[in-house]
This record gives C-alpha cells, sequence and structure tokens, in this order.
C-alpha cells in the first residue's frame, strides 16, 4: 500500500477508485481499512499539491525574459487582500 | 451636378471643311484629361464595387457600376493601406476620388483616394469579412475548442499594464487562488501596432515552458478601442496557440473575433479569472468530496460490523453462554463430590456384597454354581481391588499436590532464588546473629546445590 504517489491526476483517479471499491465492493474490514489509509494518504497528496506553492507575478519581456511584476501591480493587490 | 464645361471645340456642332482644325489623339485626349481633371477633381461616387483586383504591386483596380453604367476605378497602393476592410465584388460603397484619363487606353477613370462602405461603417464590413473568412477556414469550430487545465501550473496575461483588466484579473486569482503563478505579457491593447503586439503576445506565452492557459483581453471600449482585437492576426494567434486561450475583451455586449476563435469567452477581464480558477475550485471540492465519501463508507461499514457483532453477541445461543458456564460450574462441582462419595462407597458396598455372596455360598450346596460363584467372587475381588487401587491413587495424588504445595513454603525453595542458610559448625543451629559465632569458627552455608565449609574472619 505503499505505493509512491507520481502525479496529481493519477492521484485522484486511484482516490476515486477507492472510493468506488469502498461504496460498492464486498470487502473484508481490513481491506477496506487498507483502502481507506491509501484514500487518506492520495487526499493529502492533492491538498498538499493544491496548496504547496506560494503566489508569484511576473512579466514576461519580448525575449522571453521574466521579471518581478512591478510593485505597482502587486501592491494593490496586497492592500485588497488586507481590506 | 455642375454645370457641363464648354470645351475648346465646337463638338456639338457639326464639322465645317474650311475652318477645320485636325489635332492628334494625343493632343485631343490631354485635352479631354484636362477638361475632367479640372472638371471633377474631388467627387463622391456612389455604386457597386465590381472586378474588383488587387495587383501584386499593391493597387487596386475595380469598377464602380449602378444600373445603367459603370465606371472604371483604380485606388493606388497608397491609398489601399489605409482601407479597414476589403474591398470585394458586390460591395456597396461610396467613392471619393479625381477623375481621369488612362491615355493609353483612351479610358477614363476615377482614381479613389478613399472607398467606405455604404450604408455602415468601414469596422462593422470589416468585422463581417473578416469573420466570414475565419468561419469558413473553421476557426469558430466548436470541436476546436479545448478544454481549459483544472490546475494550471502558470496563468499567461496578455493585455496592458495601465488598463483596469490587469488588475481585475489579478485580483481575482489573488482572492480565489492564493497560490496562483501568473505570467503577464505587457502589451498595447488600442492604437497602431496594437494587434500585432498582442498577436505576438499570445503566440510568445503559448510557447513558452509552464504556461498552460492563456488569458488574453482588455477592458470595454468603443468599436474602435476593441479593433485589435478583430484583427485577422489576433484571431489567427488565438488558433495557433498551443495551449487554451481564454478572450476577455471588454463588457458583455462587445463581441469580438477573437471572441469567436478563443476556447473559451469571457465576457470581462474579472470573468476569465473566474474560469481560470473555478478548475481549481471544482478540484478542491472534488478531492473533499471524495474523502467525505470515503469516510463515510468505512465508518458505515464499521457500523454495520459492529451493529452485526451485539445483535450475535445477543442472540439466545450467545448470550446463554456466561450462565450455562456457571451452571457447568456448578455441575461440576456437584459431579465430583458424588464421584467423590461413590468411590468411597464401592469398597464398603462391594464389602458388603462379598460378605452376602459368601454367606450365601456358604449356606448352599457345593454343585455346578460354585463355580460361577467362584468366577463372580474373583471378579468382585477384583473390581474391589481396582477401585481402592484408584482411590489410592487419587489419594496419592492429593498428597503430592499438598506436596507441592508444601515445597513451595519450604526454606529449600528459597535458596534457589538465591538466599543461603548458614549453619553452625556442628549443625546444631541455623545462625541468624553473628554473636552465635566467633571468629575461627567454621560455618557450612547451603545452597541451592551443594553447600560450603567456611570459616569466619571477621565479624560485624
Amino acid at each position: 500500500m505503499e505505493e509512491h504517489i507520481t502525479d496529481f491526476e493519477s492521484a485522484i483517479g486511484e482516490l476515486e477508485t477507492i472510493v468506488k471499491t469502498l461504496e460498492g465492493g464486498d470487502l473484508s474490514l481490513e481491506q477496506s481499512l487498507a483502502l481507506y489509509e491509501r484514500g487518506v494518504q492520495l487526499s493529502r497528496f492533492c491538498h498538499t499539491r493544491l496548496e504547496d506553492a506560494e503566489r508569484r507575478i511576473e512579466l514576461l519581456n519580448d525575449r522571453g525574459e521574466r521579471t518581478p511584476a512591478p510593485d505597482a501591480l502587486t501592491q494593490a493587490l496586497d492592500d485588497g487582500d488586507n481590506a | 451636378m455642375n454645370e457641363p464645361p464648354r470645351l475648346p471645340f465646337g463638338a456639338a456642332s457639326p464639322p465645317r471643311a474650311p475652318s477645320r482644325q485636325v489635332v492628334t489623339v494625343s493632343a485631343l485626349t490631354t485635352q479631354i484629361r484636362t477638361v475632367l481633371e479640372s472638371t471633377y477633381d474631388e467627387v463622391w461616387v456612389e455604386g457597386e464595387l465590381s472586378n474588383t483586383r488587387l495587383w501584386k504591386t499593391g493597387h487596386l483596380y475595380f469598377s464602380l457600376r449602378d444600373d445603367q453604367a459603370q465606371l472604371k476605378a483604380v485606388m493606388f497602393r497608397s491609398a489601399v493601406r489605409y482601407l479597414r476592410f476589403k474591398p470585394e465584388d458586390g460591395l456597396k460603397v461610396i467613392a471619393r476620388g479625381r477623375v481621369t484619363v488612362y491615355e493609353p487606353k483612351g479610358e477614363y477613370q476615377i482614381v479613389c483616394e478613399h472607398l467606405q462602405p455604404h450604408g455602415q461603417g468601414a469596422l462593422q464590413v470589416a468585422f463581417d469579412q473578416l469573420k466570414r473568412q475565419l468561419e469558413s477556414d473553421g476557426l469558430f469550430a466548436a470541436d476546436r475548442k479545448r478544454p481549459l487545465p483544472l490546475l494550471p501550473r502558470q496563468i499567461g496575461v496578455v493585455t496592458s499594464l495601465d488598463g483596469a483588466a490587469i488588475r481585475d484579473i489579478l485580483t481575482v486569482l489573488t482572492r480565489r487562488h492564493p497560490t496562483a503563478h501568473v505570467l503577464i505579457h505587457p502589451v498595447r491593447v488600442q492604437g497602431e501596432g496594437a494587434a500585432a503586439q498582442v498577436a505576438r503576445g499570445i503566440s510568445l506565452l503559448s510557447r513558452t515552458p509552464g504556461v498552460d492557459v492563456i488569458i488574453a483581453g482588455r477592458g470595454g471600449g468603443s468599436l474602435e478601442d476593441l479593433w485589435a482585437f478583430n484583427e485577422e492576426s489576433v484571431a489567427r494567434a488565438i488558433a495557433d496557440a498551443t495551449v487554451p486561450v481564454i478572450s476577455a475583451v471588454g463588457h458583455e455586449t462587445d463581441v469580438t473575433l477573437s471572441d469567436m476563435v478563443a476556447d473559451v469567452r469571457a465576457p470581462t477581464p474579472s470573468a476569465a479569472a473566474e474560469i481560470v480558477v473555478a478548475g481549481r475550485e471544482e478540484l478542491v471540492n472534488r478531492i473533499d468530496q471524495l474523502s467525505r465519501a470515503m469516510r463515510g463508507s468505512v465508518i458505515d461499514r464499521l457500523g454495520r460490523r459492529r451493529t452485526r457483532l451485539l445483535e450475535l453477541t445477543r442472540r439466545p445461543g450467545m448470550a446463554a453462554w456466561p450462565a450455562r458456564l456457571a451452571g457447568r460450574g456448578r455441575h461440576t462441582a456437584e459431579l465430583t463430590h458424588a464421584l467423590t462419595n461413590a468411590g468411597r462407597a464401592i469398597p464398603s458396598s462391594l464389602e458388603r456384597r462379598l460378605h452376602a455372596v459368601r454367606s450365601r455360598l456358604d449356606a448352599c450346596e457345593p454343585g455346578r454354581r460354585l463355580e460361577a460363584s467362584r468366577t463372580r467372587v474373583v471378579t468382585a475381588h477384583e473390581r474391589l481391588r481396582a477401585a481402592t487401587a484408584q482411590r489410592r491413587q487419587a489419594l496419592a495424588s492429593r498428597v503430592g499436590d499438598v506436596a507441592g504445595r508444601l515445597d513451595a513454603l519450604s526454606p529449600l525453595g528459597v535458596l534457589s532464588r538465591g538466599y543461603s542458610l548458614c549453619w553452625n559448625d556442628d549443625r546444631t543451629a541455623i545462625l541468624r546473629d553473628a554473636d552465635q559465632v566467633s571468629l575461627g569458627d567454621g560455618v557450612a552455608v547451603k545452597l541451592r546445590r551443594g553447600e560450603l565449609t567456611c570459616r569466619v574472619i571477621g565479624k560485624k
């Protein structure tokens, strides 16, 4: 059950399969608890993926170079956040 | 319109031989041209385009006609450049220009400085024309629309940094998507060169690794203001983008060609941002829903098991067990007691029966029955002995039991735990006090296994 979780899409897919199995399948208690554990692991992974990043706002110039967005743009947002 | 010009020669009058004046074709043509050009140096003509041809040189040749007449026309490249729509046959136009003569062919024609569609704005015509073109190229087809990524890694934005659009987009993205990664390519969204910049920005972002979706747009404005998003270059750039493009131009009522080509049309820039984050929110909800369903199902499963277990333990067969066990205990005790008594009773009763038999034997005459009686006596003896032996054995085992318990209490048992016994030399007493021996006395120390003979060499 300690299979590695590679990507978001497959994690969600596996989670759905687990739920379907849990809801429909004629499982032993041990099996269903094992599935549940795996499911919790998967949903944690998904949540981490969703939250695990920082907001970033950048500009891309004609040469394809990135620079951070001017303060004037992000400042307004932060103010908005506090409001 | 104008009063017909007076010609320098009497065209209307019949030729007169003596005074006839002969001119060359060129001279005459030049004169005609001069007259026409000076008379019609700026005219507005209304008509329908026909035989329209754009030459490689960039000049446009066509005819203007109505029901009864037609007028050859040319528009030079310098003027064609400023046309907002594509001149095509059948289009009703108003042309402004001057009438002139093309001398090599002897044709008069109008040189157009300006063309505008008749009855509707040039932009509208241009819009309709390009729309038809893009449509016939299949760019609006529903099956070209790509689904938006649920979880875009980076969100590309093509718009101006000055307008409200970028702030609206960023505000929504930050509020609803705390981990958004936004990559903005700033462009002019109106005026000279805007379309080229927007088109370029879209294709640049589309080729930028990590960008999974692009928002291209601007705030609302007049048809003129939004024009860049009706240009072919922008429409084509959207169609050619390798990632889905959301067009977000103006307010709800303005539909641009970009909107029609885009994978998703958002009525406003804010709406575009909402559409982008909706996927993520959908995912969050889906995961939560799945987690809940999973937990619910497991809890439900456990609950059912527990209920079943409870039911089973309450079933009569199960519930009676404790009582039955207790009953058995009592029963066993009674049986044991009875057995013991029986055991004790057997020898005496046998003996009584033996006596009885003997006395009956004695009383009997020796005869046929003697042998049988003897057998019975012997059997009875055997049984008596067996019963006695059994009883003896039971007693012996009880004794063994008691001995075992005694053993546990025995001081010898203590030795096995590491204690030792110390006797005086002549083994008359176990030493409990150092004063019981003197220095130099011998003592015997009994260990669990074996014994030591020791001498006292010190006391404390």
